[in-house]
């Protein structure tokens, strides 16, 4: 009787358990494909085609809507309900500024592989922290990089994205969204903000091509 | 890491129109920035300059060497934190650690501990106020030392009083300490050209960044790096926007992966 029970339970345990673990798996999987390919894209030589892979990349692999919303807090968010044509404005503008960012940031680990190591659910199938590992280049010690990625539809996005270094890790979406509450001030003044970015994309932009 | 934020700090500096910010404790930014662009200036004109004349001149293993000797001098501030923190299994490992390092690792130049499974991690007062409740305080920038806060200016204060080498005389004791002093500056700065050089490249306002990155910096630290699953802000899914209509069709390197296992990876679609 007794053995029955315990066989039940783990039948049980299984049963709920397989579940979250073919989505972490499915989760895992999206990230070590496109994290990979986003390092790839920053090795293609010509500037031009490169600032497109990863761009296109970036737009795939990101829910950019969600992000873009999320960085302005609610005043800004507000705004851009009340405006699509400033909303369409402010995506354009975040998305060269974002993807300008992550190329700067990611270019220390072109050439290196990104090796996933663990995931943990915040929310089973829908909310995932999915752990990956790259070395630097000119290091020998491997940085954290943590994905958090949620579902959207049928498939994931990435949502935000940590390196987690000498015992911290600073969620960039995060960083982005209290580094753009002065420009945006009590108001939320969008066009302040896009204006900034563009001219912080410019300069990147710049750089990226010496 | 609060090293690296507080040299953070001695980067070119950006003074913008300071803005009431939610949830952010800058009382004194006007002063907070002067002193921002003063260390910004200091670094610009002497202490990056020399960094980088240290990594040209240093092959990377004497670097190396010369950072793990001053990290395992902090061995023991490391090993009070930890204990006052209520750790007792990273006060043994940071104990295992300086003992390894000081005598196999030849005064810590070598750090076979990490090697042998007791890995490297830090401590500091400010971190250990933090545990047991005590608020950041107002944001602080500090002459030359960087960001801060109230806590950590007191933290500071704090190390010094738990560092055994604060109470022992010696021979030439002054030049120790002041050559410590010294190294920690230029190792850290060292350490950080790349990291310093990308807060420039990409920062809106690097105070701003500075703070921010301080701040959320602080408080990972203080969860001793731990993602904190249910602090984690929630994302509203926005509808989609279809910005491709104005400009040119993306190319479709990476199709969006369902949860199947038949999904093409992206680096086929890049072949």
């Amino acid at each position: 009787m007794k053995k029955s029970i315990s066989a039940a339970v783990v039948a049980f345990a299984i049963a709920i358990a397989a579940p979250a673990a073919a989505a972490n798996q499915a989760a895992e999987r999206y990230v070590d494909q496109n994290a990979n390919a986003a390092i790839n894209a920053l090795s293609t030589a010509d500037l031009a085609i490169r600032e497109a892979r990863f761009r296109d990349l970036f737009r795939q692999f990101a829910d950019l809507q969600s992000l873009s919303s999320f960085v302005l807090g609610p005043q800004g968010a507000a705004a851009l309900r009340a405006d699509p044509a400033l909303n369409r404005e402010w995506q354009a503008a975040f998305l060269d500024y974002a993807a300008a960012v992550y190329e700067t940031q990611l270019d220390r680990f072109r050439g290196n592989e990104i090796k996933v190591v663990a995931s943990v659910d915040r929310v089973p199938d829908k909310d995932i922290i999915v752990t990956t590992e790259i070395t630097p280049r000119g290091s020998t010690k491997p940085v954290m990089v943590k994905w958090r990625i949620l579902r959207r539809g049928e498939g994931w996005k990435v949502l935000d994205v940590a390196i987690a270094d000498g015992g911290n890790e600073l969620w960039l979406a995060q960083q982005q969204k209290r580094d753009f509450a002065p420009i945006l001030g009590p108001r939320g003044d969008v066009r302040a903000l896009i204006g900034k970015l563009k001219e912080q994309t410019a300069q990147m932009r710049a750089q990226l091509a010496r | 890491m609060r090293v690296m934020l507080a040299a953070a700090a001695l980067m070119a500096g950006v003074v913008g129109e300071a803005h009431a910010q939610e949830g952010t404790n800058d009382p004194f930014e006007p002063v907070n920035r002067v002193v921002f662009g003063f260390n910004a200036v200091v670094d610009r004109i002497a202490i990056e300059p020399i960094a980088r004349g240290y990594r040209a001149i240093t092959p990377r293993p004497v670097r190396t060497g010369v950072s793990n000797v001053l990290h395992n001098l902090r061995g023991p501030v490391i090993f009070f934190n930890d204990v006052l923190q209520g750790e007792p299994g990273r006060a043994g490992t940071t104990a295992v650690r300086f003992g390894l390092n000081s005598t196999v690792g030849v005064v810590g130049i070598f750090d076979v501990a990490d090697a042998a499974g007791f890995e490297r991690h830090d401590e500091d007062f400010g971190q250990t106020l933090g545990t047991w409740g005590v608020g950041s305080g107002p944001y602080l920038v500090l002459p030359l030392l960087g960001p801060s806060n109230l806590r950590d200016t007191v933290g500071r204060i704090g190390d010094a009083g738990l560092d055994p080498l604060t109470y022992v005389d010696f021979r030439d004791d002054e030049i120790f300490r002041g050559a410590r002093v010294g190294l920690t500056i230029l190792s850290t700065r060292e350490s950080l050209i790349e990291v310093i050089d990308q807060i420039r490249q990409t920062a809106v306002d690097p105070y701003v960044t500075t703070r921010t990155g301080y701040t959320l910096a602080r408080e990972s630290q203080i969860r001793n790096g731990v993602t904190d699953l249910d602090s984690l802000p929630d994302f509203e899914e926005a509808p989609e926007l279809d910005l491709q209509s104005e400009e040119t069709p993306a190319t479709p390197l990476v199709e969006q992966p369902s949860t199947t296992q038949e999904d093409p990876t992206a680096q086929d679609l890049l072949s």
